[in-house]
């Protein structure tokens, strides 16, 4: 599942760790995320849209299988 | 109940105590092995101090030993478990296997360690899956007999 996590992270100019604070995860977590390698709880997908002021299917594309670029 | 005990200190707690125990066990056996709670101690306290620096560290080893994982490190934790105990059931399985065919005294851990696995699994079961599967609210959606007025 595609997101696009990283893109908005870094159109904010904010570190893994920094996004890891602020939606009280780890730093390690959010990493997974990104590469696609941990698909995170409702709660969660709601809580990073929600940070990025995006609807979780803009956030998150079920339709492509890749990790997020 | 240990909300009152700050997170980094809780698994570290919990090994002491056990560690304590252990020991302890040893001492109250008596006999010629006494000094064995004192390697149990020494070992203890070295866990206790390294479970305590990783509780530290920005790792998910470390965020498990702190008591402060995020669901994806819970999720790992689990899974790891899990594996912990499949892997016991296997063994306690192939234990009794082969001492019942051995006709061998030695059999009873096995099928001790074997009945608590699959009665834990069966508790698990109950406890958080079917006991919550409730009873269905569409029986609207069930195909009704036509009407004969309707049709």
């Amino acid at each position: 599942m595609r997101n696009r996590i990283r893109e908005q992270r870094r159109q904010r100019g904010l570190s893994q760790a920094e996004l890891a604070a602020a939606l009280g995860v780890s730093r390690q977590t959010v990493i997974s995320i990104e590469s696609g390698r941990y698909l995170p709880s409702l709660p969660l997908a709601f809580a990073i849209a929600g940070f990025f002021d995006l609807t979780v299917d803009k956030m998150f594309d079920p339709d492509d299988e890749e990790a997020g670029a | 109940m240990m909300s009152f005990i700050p997170p980094r200190l809780r698994k570290p707690g919990i090994y002491a105590l056990a560690g304590l125990l252990f020991s302890a066990a040893w001492l109250v056996q008596g006999g010629r092995l006494w000094w064995v709670s004192i390697v149990a101690v020494i070992m203890t306290a070295y866990q206790v101090v390294r479970l305590y620096r990783v509780g530290g560290t920005d790792t998910d080893e470390g965020a498990l030993a702190g008591s402060r994982a995020d669901e994806r490190q819970q999720l790992v934790s689990l899974r790891s478990r899990a594996l912990a105990c499949n892997l016991a059931a296997i063994t306690s399985f192939l234990g009794l296997t082969v001492a019942i065919a051995l006709r061998a005294s030695w059999g009873w851990p096995f099928l001790v360690t074997f009945l608590i696995t699959g009665y834990g699994y069966l508790l698990g079961l109950g406890n958080y899956g079917i006991a919550e599967e409730g009873t269905p609210d569409d029986a609207d959606t069930e195909p009704r007999p036509r009407s004969p007025v309707s049709s």
